[in-house]
């Protein structure tokens, strides 16, 4: 089996302006995106032979988005395609870059999202089920699936809406520290008790944003990254795992695959929890970052609600998460910008938010109905 | 008297003896006949060995709240008086799972681990809906 190990790095990075963008469209996002991208590591255009996409929530391409985009964009590829696995794309696109550089299938893959999801009223509010719709029981929103797990794992475990805020308000402290950031006003857990009910047990402010953006990261070889403009973050280490099924499983609510995956990513870097200086955490909603805590073993089963308190999870705490925000503060850009911080934290880019010495870093990635779920381990060359 | 305005099923042949049971008041699902599998959601094949034959079976009704929320937010015009309402997360007896209400009780009384049994909700002449409601002790 080939080892992908250190095979791939992420040269570029650049995102778009966040929050409410008027005027913008899924693909006008998308397109700064890349040009920035292009800038931060000094390649043209015409050097991308490689394009995977996320249509975002506004893109009316559905999975012929790259299509699309590519014509925007004057790119004709020898790799392409579109993938949809809502919050778990990102990751999922990032491997297969990495596999197409390492295969020869490509030389610089831009992998790219955007959405005009603020401006254009997007909701996130469907109701999911195959056949029977789960609406027929009220049951509605990427909201109510959070509150599928963090109900269940309060009763079994004690954990308390305390404790997401405590994850809720680090992320925003992260936030106040990172001028791209779309909401910077601290909050404190008494702060997050007292906004309204969603779904119970999730407030207001368990719950991430509805933005407009665009992110884009380029993949290529680790040898060819190091001709470029900005330090080298190899991929190190990545995995996926994903549960097509749900109320056929018994363990849906605490969605058992993302260990899988992670235990891939470190298996592949040859590191464990011990070894992340930092980590970018999936967070639609706060209850899933208690969740991947657990997952990624820096914590034990049911542990995940102490875990987060004491300022643990904060800058200058034993494990960093979520250090530009997150998509809870700083955009939500479907997980897309987790990567990038990823990579700025590596490069040692982040100014009063930078994690000192930052070497490892995870970046973990989930989608759809508690469906999908991917790992990466970033690193310093 | 309001007309119902929440989603309804879309009943087909795949899930018709499922809707038909629960007009009659039965909770009716399918069980593999190859490999005994109870399965749901409702669909063509069996998940565990993809076999097509199929029996379907009456459950008790019995279950367990696994997970339990109350809906602040209408996403679904149908929903806008009814909120607070509560959503549950059912494990039944026989192994199926399925989302449902529990009806008769406050919210508040509602818990994850709450033993419940299936009550029918005629919604309209065609649709009844299954929901649920606590078991008391002396009914067990």
């Amino acid at each position: 089996m080939m080892d992908l190990k250190n095979k791939a790095a992420i040269c570029g990075v650049g995102a778009s302006p966040q929050g409410r963008i008027e005027g913008s469209t899924a693909i006008s996002l998308a397109t700064e995106a890349f040009r920035r991208a292009l800038d931060d590591c000094g390649l043209k255009k015409n050097d991308i032979d490689g394009l995977l996409t996320m249509p975002g929530t506004t893109s009316p391409e559905g999975v012929k988005h790259y299509l699309h985009l590519g014509e925007v964009l004057g790119i004709n590829p020898r790799y392409t395609g579109s993938k949809f696995l809502g919050g778990g794309t990102a990751g999922v696109l990032i491997q297969e870059a990495a596999m197409a550089v390492a295969t020869g299938m490509a030389t610089h893959v831009a992998c790219v999202f955007g959405d005009a999801a603020k401006s254009g009223n997007s909701r996130f509010a469907g109701a999911y089920g195959w056949g029977d719709s789960w609406g027929i029981w009220g049951m509605f929103s990427a909201c109510a699936n959070s509150a599928v797990s963090a109900s269940r794992h309060m009763a079994l475990y004690g954990t308390t809406s305390q404790q997401l805020g405590e994850a809720a308000a680090a992320c925003r402290y992260h936030a106040s520290l990172n001028p791209d950031a779309v909401m910077r006003e601290p909050f404190t857990v008494a702060e997050h008790q007292a906004s309204p009910w969603i779904v119970e047990p999730l407030h207001l402010l368990d719950c991430c944003l509805i933005s407009d953006g665009g992110v884009c990261i380029i993949v290529t070889s680790a040898e060819r990254a190091r001709d470029l403009a900005k330090p080298v973050v190899p991929i190190r280490g990545m995995g996926q795992a994903h549960s097509t099924q749900m109320l056929e499983l018994e363990d849906w609510w605490y969605v058992p695959h993302q260990k899988t995956a992670v235990d891939a990513a470190y298996k592949m870097a040859g590191v464990g929890p011990g070894d992340i200086d930092v980590a970018q955490l999936y967070d639609n909603f706060s209850m899933s970052i208690l969740l991947w805590l657990e997952h990624a073993g820096f914590c034990e089963r049911g542990e995940a609600g102490p875990f987060v308190e004491g300022g643990r999870i904060r800058l200058g705490g034993d494990l960093p998460v979520n250090t530009a925000g997150g998509n809870l503060s700083e955009s939500y850009m479907e997980g897309w910008l987790h990567i990038v911080e990823g990579v700025r934290q590596l490069r040692g880019e982040c100014g009063p938010r930078q994690v000192a010495g930052a070497e490892t870093c995870l970046v973990t990635g989930r989608g759809m109905t508690l469906n999908c779920s991917n790992a990466l381990i970033l690193a310093r060359d | 008297m309001n007309e119902y305005n929440k989603p309804l099923p879309a009943i087909n042949d795949e899930n018709r003896p499922f809707w038909d049971g629960c007009r009659a008041h039965r909770l009716m699902m399918q069980k593999c006949r190859h490999c005994s599998h109870i399965r749901y959601p409702i669909q063509a094949v069996c998940p565990e060995c993809l076999s097509e034959e199929v029996d379907w079976i009456v459950l008790s009704g019995r279950g367990e709240v696994l997970s339990r929320m109350v809906f602040h937010r209408a996403y679904h015009p149908g929903f806008k008086e009814d909120i607070p309402y509560n959503v549950v997360l059912v494990q039944l007896d026989e192994g199926p799972r399925i989302f449902s209400n529990v009806v008769g009780v406050d919210n508040a009384a509602v818990q994850v681990g709450m033993e419940v049994a299936v009550v029918f909700d005629d919604v309209t002449p065609e649709v009844t809906i299954p929901r649920f409601t606590p078991r008391l002790a002396s009914s067990q």
